[in-house]
């Protein structure tokens, strides 16, 4: 990571950097309203997501059979199948925002660490850095979860140890790299503190790196929780996420593939938008990432 | 070379030794297994007689040194659940897991590796964009989605191939495909990337303009450099042979190491759990290791520079 700042200079001609390209745009407002149906959807949700229309069971959306009282259908127990969705995207992003922030700050942090004390301390940091990039972290988190069980605050927290070793790694090295720069020395000089150089100084430096690799962690979060509540390990009923819905939504493939196929194209759509967008801010703001 | 070998042999151990502690204490903080295990009425002697059995009512310290010592010895406990070996309740598994996970490595390869390089060679080509929207669609698609979709598709609709289940071979094509098809995918991206990157250095430059024919750069330049870090991801798929298939058996009820280990953890079955990630564990160190070991094939350049710093 050491030498990555430097390469990026001869990189990217400065033309047609203004417009945003058409994907992105799409890209942007997908996530735009991603973002308004989570934050509204008590509102916006036509019924209760746990409101059971019994004599509405498997009711087809509306275009193939079914009527505008549930636009895109009702599951096994006839709860609405729109008023579950939103509810999922709030979930879902929920935990994703929660675990990549609670990521990136530890890893974030352990990186800091390791570049302040250098000495043994680094050395464990980068024993503990090896040791998550050599599992995979779904075994890992099956692990932690059959040894502790499942709740959310767990939850949130195992998936936020997602990716926590690629900040560790960049957190580190530009802080060792910042470190030996003059501002960093400069205000250390005038006497302040270490936490002051890092937090105030060191930190908003290195923060346009941090948060593109935020942007490539956070559809990654997505998809693993969404995977982990697929598998009946993540989120529990009564509550819902997008890979619960579809989990559950299995058993009714053949009879009402709705269930399933609204909050699976809402997975696809949302980890694409968050990719294209996020590959698009690297290109412009950090091109030696790529 | 050999102090090289000996110290990547040292650091994979640490590894391993770090995953067991790991085991160790995950277990011992998630609280009273006998509690979990038996349930909550159970009198207070069976209680006590399962810890006796299990070793839990040893001191902490002591309960580490016998587990760490057994588990050297390959005693990896008994399935909580049906008393029998989860060694071996798990190495049956690994059969019906390589069944799947083989071919797919095959297509994740055999499509992925060309078409990156297809698509890098011909930058900004229809192709080129072809392949990579391609790409991401297979990196952002779950593979449980995939998997379901494929079903729907091809075992509800058009009835052609079994939706779940095994015992023949056609029960695996939907499986092999939903699994290579993301691999595939991520593959082809680190590819064009790893080959772009390549082509764009001074060397690949030099080459064309002392008239050496392109065909014979790409050959005799480009893909060799291209190969060093597209090496590091394959090995990664080749370590997670025995757990990359966790979701996808799941979705085909496929009976193999992922499924078992699915079961297993809403069983709350540790040891299994524990044995399973040991032995992934194991494979994931194994295959870093020969990485490591194939850099220097690769590259004549780390194999000097460890020669220089191993003599």
């Amino acid at each position: 990571m050491s030498d990555a700042v430097l390469p990026a200079v001869t990189a990217a001609p400065p033309r047609r950097r203004t417009r945003v390209p058409v994907a992105v745009a799409i890209g942007l407002g997908w996530i735009a309203l991603m973002l308004a149906v989570a934050l509204l959807a008590d509102v916006i949700s036509p019924y209760a997501y746990t409101a059971l229309d019994l004599r509405n069971r498997l009711s087809a959306p509306v275009g193939i059979g079914g009527s505008w009282a549930h636009g895109l259908g009702t599951d096994e127990l006839g709860r609405d199948v729109l008023s579950r969705l939103f509810h999922s995207i709030r979930m879902s992003l929920l935990i994703a925002f929660g675990a990549t922030i609670i990521g990136a700050a530890f890893g974030t942090g352990m990186g800091f660490l390791a570049a302040h004390f250098r000495g043994w301390v680094e050395q464990a940091v980068l024993a503990l850095v090896d040791f998550s990039a050599s599992l995979p972290f779904l075994i890992l988190a099956l692990a932690v979860l059959a040894f502790f069980g499942n709740s959310l605050t767990l939850f949130v927290v195992l998936l936020g140890f997602h990716a926590w070793e690629r900040y560790a790694r960049i957190a580190r090295g530009l802080a060792i790299s910042a470190g030996a720069q003059g501002y960093a020395a400069a205000v250390r000089q005038l006497g302040a503190r270490p936490l002051r150089v890092y937090w105030r100084h060191i930190l908003p430096n290195i923060a346009s790196t941090l948060i593109i690799s935020m942007t490539l962690a956070f559809p990654e979060i997505i998809l693993l929780e969404s995977g982990l509540s697929f598998l009946g390990l993540g989120v529990q009923p009564p509550a819902t996420s997008l890979g619960n819905m579809v989990g559950y939504g299995r058993e009714y493939l053949t009879r009402a593939p709705w269930i399933l196929l609204a909050p699976a194209f809402t997975i696809i759509l949302t980890t694409l938008a968050i990719s294209i967008v996020g590959d698009w801010l690297r290109d412009r703001l950090d091109p030696t990432l790529r | 070379m050999l102090r090289f070998l000996a110290s990547r042999l040292a650091r994979a151990l640490l590894t391993i030794a770090m995953v067991v502690t790991f085991a160790f204490v995950v277990l011992r903080l998630s609280g009273d297994p006998a509690l979990l295990i038996m349930s909550v009425d159970a009198p207070p002697e069976a209680i006590a007689a399962f810890r006796a059995a299990w070793g839990l009512d040893e001191p902490l310290w002591m309960q580490y040194v016998k587990y760490f010592g057994a588990i050297v010895q390959g005693d990896l406990g008994r399935s909580m659940r049906d008393g029998r070996d989860a060694i071996v309740l798990v190495t049956e598994r690994i059969p019906a897991t390589l069944a799947l996970t083989l071919p797919a490595l095959a297509i994740k390869i055999g499509i992925g590796i060309p078409a990156g390089i297809y698509a890098a060679l011909h930058r900004n080509s229809l192709t080129d964009r072809l392949v990579m929207t391609l790409a991401v669609m297979g990196f952002t698609v779950p593979s449980f989605v995939l998997g379901l979709l494929l079903v729907l598709v091809f075992a509800v609709q058009l009835g052609w191939l079994p939706s779940g289940g095994d015992g023949t071979w056609r029960h695996a094509i939907l499986p092999v495909v939903t699994l290579g098809i993301g691999g595939a995918a991520v593959l082809a991206r680190f590819t064009r990337s790893a080959m772009l990157e390549v082509l764009g250095q001074p060397y690949i430059r030099t080459a064309s303009a002392k008239g050496v024919p392109w065909r014979a750069v790409v050959r005799g330049h480009a893909l060799p450099n291209a190969a060093i870090p597209t090496v590091t991801i394959i090995g990664f798929m080749v370590g997670s042979l025995i757990a990359g298939a966790v979701v996808v058996e799941s979705v085909f009820s496929w009976p193999g190491v992922g499924r078992l280990l699915v079961v297993a953890v809403s069983n709350r079955d540790l040891a299994v759990v524990q044995c399973i990630l040991l032995l992934v564990a194991a494979t994931m160190v194994a295959s870093n290791l020969i990485v490591d070991l194939l850099y220097g094939a690769l590259d004549p350049r780390l194999r000097q520079a460890r020669a220089g710093g191993a003599g």
